[in-house]
């Protein structure tokens, strides 16, 4: 049994082309069945109001709408299709700070450019399998920024905010553990 | 996770209380319906496809090059309006972010596209544009000696960044920066 991902609708928002392609050819060669391509972020927030996307990949540094502002307003716009839309941020940053500001924005994870396939679906896998619990506060609306490590426990899992072990087919061969989690508080 | 609300836009809201207090600012936690999960069932995806999605990375035949050399345009119109002068403290704090930007594309889109030494040195030069408080000569010529190697690098085609001259060059540049940071003490408290 594999992931059926033909069903799902995923949206690439990136301003460069190549990467904008070759990242839509890996989702493609992952099954996904329908993706979606915009230019930069105004340009995918119509595309995000008319598709109704499963999960979108974002590019941070983009003109006119940067990916952090699209999150903003993706988490806020009332009239959107969905709110709670899985958001993979991809960017060359990888200082710990700026992981912090796009968490803090509503980013659900953290793609490190350049990255491999199997680091594409790690973040992949992470959306499906261990979503985030949503937080609403007076000034945020995004997933929890906390994220309990994996751990070997295998245990009932009792408390409301256990999170479960990513199942085996979820954790690509070879891939460190540190490369799993990179949105940690 | 199950769900404890359909409605997207209006989540509940619980009833928690802290030290016999009711809550004054309330941070709602809520689990909103795994639809990806519904969607995709289980079972994640099998070796043989992420190997030949890894193949469509490295088999692409994307010339990165002229793109590229937009980024390093870029870099040096940027260290060129700079060094001219007549900018306020507010125009050389965005010129710094402009040429962030600029590495940033370059360290991001170098490894994707077979130039893993346009990744590891632009990598250098962001670390130094995060830091560096201000545009003066040494760091512009800090910046332009990233640029030069930049530019020499795509010009030579050199995508191997494990060799001795790859790393006697970012040992170079690293260098530069080190210096440039001790002699400026920046950071001294």
């Amino acid at each position: 049994m594999a992931y059926e991902l033909n069903t799902v609708t995923a949206l690439i928002v990136e301003d460069n082309y190549p990467m904008r392609e070759i990242t839509k050819a890996l989702l493609e060669s992952f099954g996904v069945g329908t993706v979606v391509v915009a230019n930069d972020g105004e340009e995918g927030l119509h595309q995000y109001k008319k598709t109704n996307p499963d999960i979108i990949i974002l590019d941070w540094m983009m003109e006119h709408m940067n990916g952090l502002t699209f999150t903003v307003q993706i988490r806020n716009d009332k009239t959107g299709p969905n709110p709670y839309v899985p958001i993979i941020l991809m960017t060359g940053f990888n200082e710990e700070n700026r992981v912090k500001e796009a968490r803090d924005c509503g980013i659900t994870e953290y793609l490190a450019k350049p990255f491999t396939a199997k680091t594409l679906y790690s973040r992949v896998t992470q959306v499906i399998e261990r979503p985030r619990p949503f937080v609403q506060s007076e000034d945020f609306l995004g997933p929890d920024r906390r994220r309990t490590k994996t751990t070997e426990y295998g245990g009932p899992l009792r408390r409301h905010d256990d999170v479960a072990p990513l199942p085996p087919y979820a954790r690509p061969a070879n891939l460190p553990p540190e490369d799993i989690v990179l949105v940690d508080a | 996770m199950t769900a404890m609300t359909t409605d997207l836009h209006h989540p509940p809201t619980p009833n928690a209380m802290h030290y016999n207090q009711p809550q004054r600012r309330r941070a709602r936690f809520y689990n909103p319906p795994n639809t990806l999960k519904q969607k995709v069932g289980a079972g994640g995806l099998s070796a043989d496809i992420l190997d030949k999605a890894q193949q469509l990375i490295e088999n692409n035949a994307v010339d990165i090059r002229p793109w590229a050399e937009i980024q390093l345009e870029r870099i040096r119109n940027y260290a060129q309006k700079a060094e001219d002068g007549l900018i306020d403290a507010h125009q050389e704090e965005e010129i710094i972010q402009s040429l962030l930007h600029a590495s940033m594309q370059l360290k991001a889109n170098g490894g994707m596209f077979h130039y893993p030494l346009i990744t590891k040195i632009a990598d250098r030069l962001l670390h130094f544009l995060e830091v560096v408080e201000r545009l003066d000569a040494d760091a512009l010529e800090i910046v332009m000696a990233f640029h030069t190697t930049l530019q020499a690098v795509l010009h030579g085609q050199v995508k191997d960044a494990d060799t001795p001259h790859a790393r006697a060059l970012l040992d170079a540049l690293v260098g530069a920066c080190t210096r440039y940071f001790k002699r400026n003490a920046i950071n001294e408290e």
